[in-house]
C-alpha cells in the first residue's frame, strides 16, 4: 500500500515535471553524442538564441493560462522592432523603447477587448490583429529595411555583463519577475482562476473581464519587449521579420506544460520549453542536419508534449 | 413494456428498490413522485444510461438489456427529455429524419420521398410545422412536437416524456395533449413523468406513484382523485430522517434584505419579500418556477430586470456579482461544478477567491496569512481533504459543497443565498450542511435557502415562500406540515 502510494507520488512528480526530465535527459544524451555541446560558449549561445522567443513566450504563457490565445505576437514583434529603430531618428533610444512598449500594451488591450468584451474567440480575434499589425509594419517601413546605429542601444541585444550576454540576463530576470507575479500576486491567481472557470470566477465577485484583458496586455508588452531585443541585436528590421515567432512561443508554452485549456501553467517551465526547442535547433546545426528536417521534428515534439497532457487528462 | 423487481443502488443509498411496472400497448401511463423519489433513475435504467443491479426489463415481451440510450432508441424506445436533444442549426425535416434519411439509387438524398413521408405522418397526427424552418427558430412547444415526430419516424413504440410541459403555455399544453391522445390511437405507449397532477388526470390511463425509491401503488386514474394521489406521494405519516424542525424560536430581528417587485421575464414575474438577520427563509416550488433565476437576479449574476433590491435599507442594484459581494450578498449557486468551483485549482485557492484582496497588500499574496485563514475555514466547516493543496476536483461532493460555502463565509455576508445546496451529496453531508445553515443563522446571517426538496425546506426554514411561475404564490411560517406545503405546490402548479 505504502509502496503503491510512493509509486503514485513519484509518477505524479514525473508527469508534472515531465518536460524537465526530458530536457535533462536530452542534455545528457546530446553532450555525449555532440562534442562541444556542453561548452560554456555553446550554452551561452543557446541561451542567447532563445532569449527573443523566451521573452515573447512569457506573455504567451499568461495569455494561455488565462484561457486565451494570441497569435498576433509575431506581428507585434516586427512592428515594435521597426518603430524602435525608426523612432530613434526623433528621440533618445530609451524613449523609443518606452514608446514601443506602450504600443505593445495597446495591441494587447485591443486583443483582450475583442476577446473579453466583444466575445470573438481569441484565436480569431488575434488572427485579425495579426494581419492588421503586420500591415501597419509594412506601412511604417514602406516595405524596406530600417537601420539604426548606436553603441548603447546595441548593448541590449549584443552586450555582455561580465561573461554573460545581456539579453540572457534580461530573459532570466523577466522570467523570475513574471513567475513571481504568476504565483504570488492577485493578478496571477485570478488569471489561473478565470482560465480554469471564468463563470465561477465571475460569480466569486472578480472583475473577470479586466483580468482577462490584462493577460493579453502582458502578452502584447512582452512581445514588444522581444521586439526591442530583436532590433537591438540586428540594428536593422525588415517588415518580413518575426514570421512564425508566435508559433515558436506558443509551442514553447505548451511544451512547458501550460494547459491549452487554461488555468494552469508556469513561466519557468515555459523557459524550459524554449530551451528545449532552441537546443534541438542548435544540435541539428552542430550535426549539420538540414533545416527542413528540423521543422518535422519540432512538429512531432509539439504534438507529443500536448498529446501526453491531453490524453492523460482524458484517461482520468 | 414490463419491468420486474428492478433494483439500483448508489454508494450509500438504494435509489430504486425492487420496482415492478407494466405498461400496455397504447397506454398512457403517468409516473409521479417527489424529487428524489427515483423517477429519473428509473428512466435511466430502462434506456440503459445506468446498469441495473438486479431485475428484468421486458420490451415487446422480449427481455432486453440496453447498453446505451442510443441502442434503446434504435429498438423503438425513445425519451423526450426536458431539455431538447435536437440540432438547432438543422431544419425541422432534417432533424426528424436524422439517421434514417431516404436515399436515391445513386446515393443522393431523396428529398421528395422524405417530404412525402413527412406529409403523411403530420396528416395522421393532425398538425403541421414549417418543415424547412431551422429548429432554433421554433418555440419550445414546437420543438417538443419535432421530438415526438422524430420518435415516430424512428418507429418508436414507446415514448418516455420527462416533464414535457415544463416551459409550455396553456394552449401549447392542450395541443400537446391532443397529440399524445393521437399517439394512443396509433398503438404507441407513453410513460408520462410529471409533477403536475392536473395533467395526469387529464391524459393518463393509470398512475404509478414512487416515493423514496419504492413503488407505492399503481392506480387507475378514474378510480382516484387528486387528494388521494398527493397522499400517496407524500405518505400518510411523514417519517423522515430529519423530522425535527430545526427552526428556532426567533425574536424580532432587523430586516436586512428587501426585494421589491423584482421582474425579469420570462422566469421572474414580480417578486417581493423581506428577510431579517438571523432568519432562514426557505424558497421552494416546482422545477421551472424561477427559483434559480431569482437567486441569480438578486446576486447580480444576470443583467438586472426591473424592481428594487435593498440591503439594510440601502438600495442595491448590481450589474455584476462584484457589486452584490460588496453590499454583503453571497450566492452558493446550484451547479457546483460549473458556477461555483474552479475544479482544477487547489482547495485553498477556491476558498480565498472572493477575499484574496485581504491577503494581498499591493497585489502580492501573503501565503502565511492566506494559509492561516484557510486552515481555520477548513476546520470550521470540517472540510475533509488530503491537504489544503488538494485539487478540488478530487474532493467528495459534500466536501466540495462545503468549500463552495466556506469561500463565502470569508466575506462575512449579511445575506447568504444557497441554491439547492444539498443536491447530489450524501445524507450525512446533507445533515452537516443543515447544521452549518442553522449555526450561521444563529450568528445573525440572513439565509435564503432555495430547494426543491420540500422536506428539508420545511425542516430548516423559519419561513417558507412558495414560488410558482415566477411569483410568490403562498407563504408559510414555521410549524407548517410537509404535506401542506407539498399540497400547495402541487395545487398551485395546476
Amino acid at each position: 500500500m505504502e509502496k503503491n502510494l510512493n509509486l503514485k507520488t513519484t509518477w505524479s512528480i514525473i508527469s508534472k515535471n515531465g518536460i524537465l526530465f526530458i530536457f535533462l535527459l536530452l542534455c545528457v544524451l546530446l553532450s555525449i553524442i555532440t562534442p562541444g555541446f556542453l561548452s560554456w560558449a555553446n550554452i551561452l549561445n543557446v541561451l542567447r538564441q532563445g532569449s527573443i522567443i523566451g521573452i515573447m513566450a512569457i506573455g504567451t504563457t499568461f495569455v494561455i493560462i488565462g484561457g486565451g490565445f494570441d497569435i498576433s505576437v509575431g506581428s507585434t514583434l516586427v512592428l515594435t522592432a521597426a518603430m524602435c529603430v525608426g523612432l530613434q531618428s526623433y528621440m533618445h533610444w530609451s524613449l523609443a523603447i518606452l514608446a514601443v512598449l506602450i504600443i505593445g500594451a495597446i495591441i494587447g488591450f485591443i486583443n483582450g477587448f475583442l476577446a473579453a468584451k466583444i466575445h470573438i474567440p481569441a484565436i480569431i480575434a488575434t488572427l485579425g490583429t495579426m494581419t492588421i499589425v503586420r500591415g501597419l509594419a509594412y506601412l511604417y517601413t514602406g516595405g524596406y529595411p530600417l537601420y539604426v546605429e548606436g553603441r548603447s542601444f546595441a548593448y541590449i541585444g549584443t552586450g555582455y555583463l561580465g561573461p554573460i550576454p545581456f539579453p540572457v540576463i534580461l530573459l532570466l530576470v523577466l522570467v523570475a519577475i513574471w513567475q513571481f507575479i504568476l504565483v504570488k500576486t492577485r493578478f496571477g491567481r485570478y488569471a489561473c482562476a478565470l482560465g480554469g472557470n471564468k463563470e465561477a470566477t465571475r460569480l466569486s465577485g472578480v472583475n473577470v473581464d479586466y483580468y482577462h484583458i490584462m493577460t493579453f496586455i502582458v502578452g502584447g508588452v512582452m512581445a514588444a519587449m522581444s521586439g526591442v531585443v530583436y532590433a537591438s541585436r540586428l540594428l536593422s528590421v525588415t517588415p518580413l521579420a518575426g514570421q512564425g515567432y508566435e508559433l515558436d512561443a506558443i509551442a514553447s508554452t505548451v511544451i512547458g506544460g501550460t494547459s491549452v485549456a487554461g488555468g494552469e501553467g508556469s513561466v519557468v517551465r515555459t523557459l524550459v520549453g524554449v530551451l528545449l526547442l532552441t537546443i534541438i535547433a542548435n544540435v541539428f546545426n552542430l550535426l549539420g542536419i538540414h533545416i527542413y528536417v528540423q521543422y518535422v521534428v519540432k512538429g512531432v515534439i509539439i504534438l507529443s508534449a500536448v498529446g501526453f497532457d491531453t490524453y492523460s487528462k482524458f484517461r482520468r | 413494456m414490463r419491468v420486474v423487481k428492478l433494483k439500483k443502488s448508489f454508494p450509500g443509498v438504494v435509489a430504486l428498490d425492487e420496482i415492478d411496472l407494466d405498461i400496455a400497448e397504447g397506454e398512457i401511463h403517468a409516473l409521479v413522485g417527489e424529487n428524489g423519489a427515483g423517477k429519473s433513475t428509473l428512466i435511466k435504467l430502462v434506456v440503459g444510461a445506468y446498469q441495473r443491479d438486479s431485475g428484468e426489463i421486458y420490451f415487446d415481451n422480449q427481455p432486453v438489456e440496453f447498453v446505451s440510450p442510443a441502442q434503446a432508441f434504435q429498438s423503438g424506445l425513445s425519451v423526450i427529455y426536458q431539455e431538447n436533444s435536437l440540432i438547432p442549426q438543422l431544419t425541422v425535416i432534417q432533424n426528424i429524419f436524422l439517421g434514417v434519411e431516404y436515399f436515391s439509387k445513386l446515393g443522393f438524398l431523396d428529398e421528395r420521398k422524405i417530404y412525402q413521408h413527412y406529409q403523411e405522418i403530420t396528416k395522421q397526427l393532425g398538425f403541421n410545422l414549417p418543415p424547412h424552418e431551422k429548429v432554433k427558430n421554433l418555440g419550445v412547444a414546437e420543438q417538443k412536437l419535432v421530438e415526438i415526430l422524430k420518435a415516430l419516424i424512428h418507429k418508436a413504440k414507446f415514448i418516455i416524456m420527462d416533464e414535457p410541459t415544463a416551459s409550455l403555455s396553456e394552449n401549447e399544453i392542450e395541443h400537446l395533449f391532443k397529440i399524445i391522445s393521437e399517439l394512443k390511437t396509433q398503438r404507441v405507449s407513453v410513460l408520462y413523468i410529471t409533477h403536475i397532477l392536473r395533467e395526469v388526470f387529464k391524459i393518463a390511463d393509470r398512475i404509478t406513484v414512487l416515493r423514496d425509491g419504492k413503488k407505492i401503488d399503481t392506480v387507475l386514474t378514474k378510480e382516484v382523485d387528486q387528494d388521494k394521489v398527493i397522499t400517496l406521494m407524500v405518505g400518510e405519516s411523514l417519517k423522515n430522517a430529519y423530522t425535527t424542525s430545526l427552526a428556532s424560536a426567533r425574536k424580532e430581528q432587523k430586516e436586512v434584505l428587501k426585494v421589491e417587485n423584482l421582474m425579469r421575464k420570462p422566469r421572474v414575474n414580480g417578486i417581493s419579500f423581506t428577510a431579517s438577520a438571523g432568519e432562514v427563509v426557505g424558497i421552494t416550488g416546482l422545477r421551472g418556477a424561477g427559483k434559480t433565476e431569482l437567486s441569480r437576479l438578486i446576486f447580480g449574476a444576470d443583467p438586472m430586470g426591473s424592481g428594487g433590491i435593498f440591503v439594510e435599507g440601502k438600495p442595491a442594484k448590481f450589474n455584476s456579482p462584484l457589486g452584490a459581494v460588496e453590499s454583503g450578498i453571497a450566492l452558493v449557486p446550484e451547479d457546483r461544478k460549473k458556477d461555483s468551483l474552479i475544479l482544477m485549482l487547489e482547495l485553498y485557492k477556491n476558498i480565498t477567491l472572493p477575499t484574496l484582496k485581504q491577503f494581498a497588500d499591493n497585489g502580492v499574496i501573503s501565503s502565511q496569512k492566506e494559509f492561516a485563514v484557510v486552515k481555520e475555514a477548513v476546520e470550521k466547516l470540517d472540510i475533509r481533504s488530503a491537504g489544503l493543496k488538494q485539487i478540488t476536483k478530487y474532493l467528495s461532493g459534500g466536501n466540495q459543497q462545503k468549500v463552495a460555502i466556506s469561500k463565502w463565509l470569508q466575506t462575512e455576508p449579511k445575506v447568504l443565498i444557497m441554491d439547492e445546496p444539498t443536491q447530489g451529496i450524501d445524507v450525512k453531508a446533507k445533515v452537516e450542511i443543515y447544521s452549518i445553515v442553522r449555526k450561521l443563522a444563529e450568528v445573525g446571517v440572513c439565509i435564503i435557502f432555495i430547494s426543491s426538496e420540500v422536506a428539508e425546506v420545511v425542516n430548516i426554514s423559519d419561513r417558507i415562500l412558495i414560488l410558482s411561475e415566477g411569483r410568490i404564490s403562498a407563504q408559510f411560517s414555521q410549524g407548517v406540515s410537509q404535506e401542506e406545503v407539498m399540497r400547495t405546490i402541487l395545487e398551485e402548479g395546476s
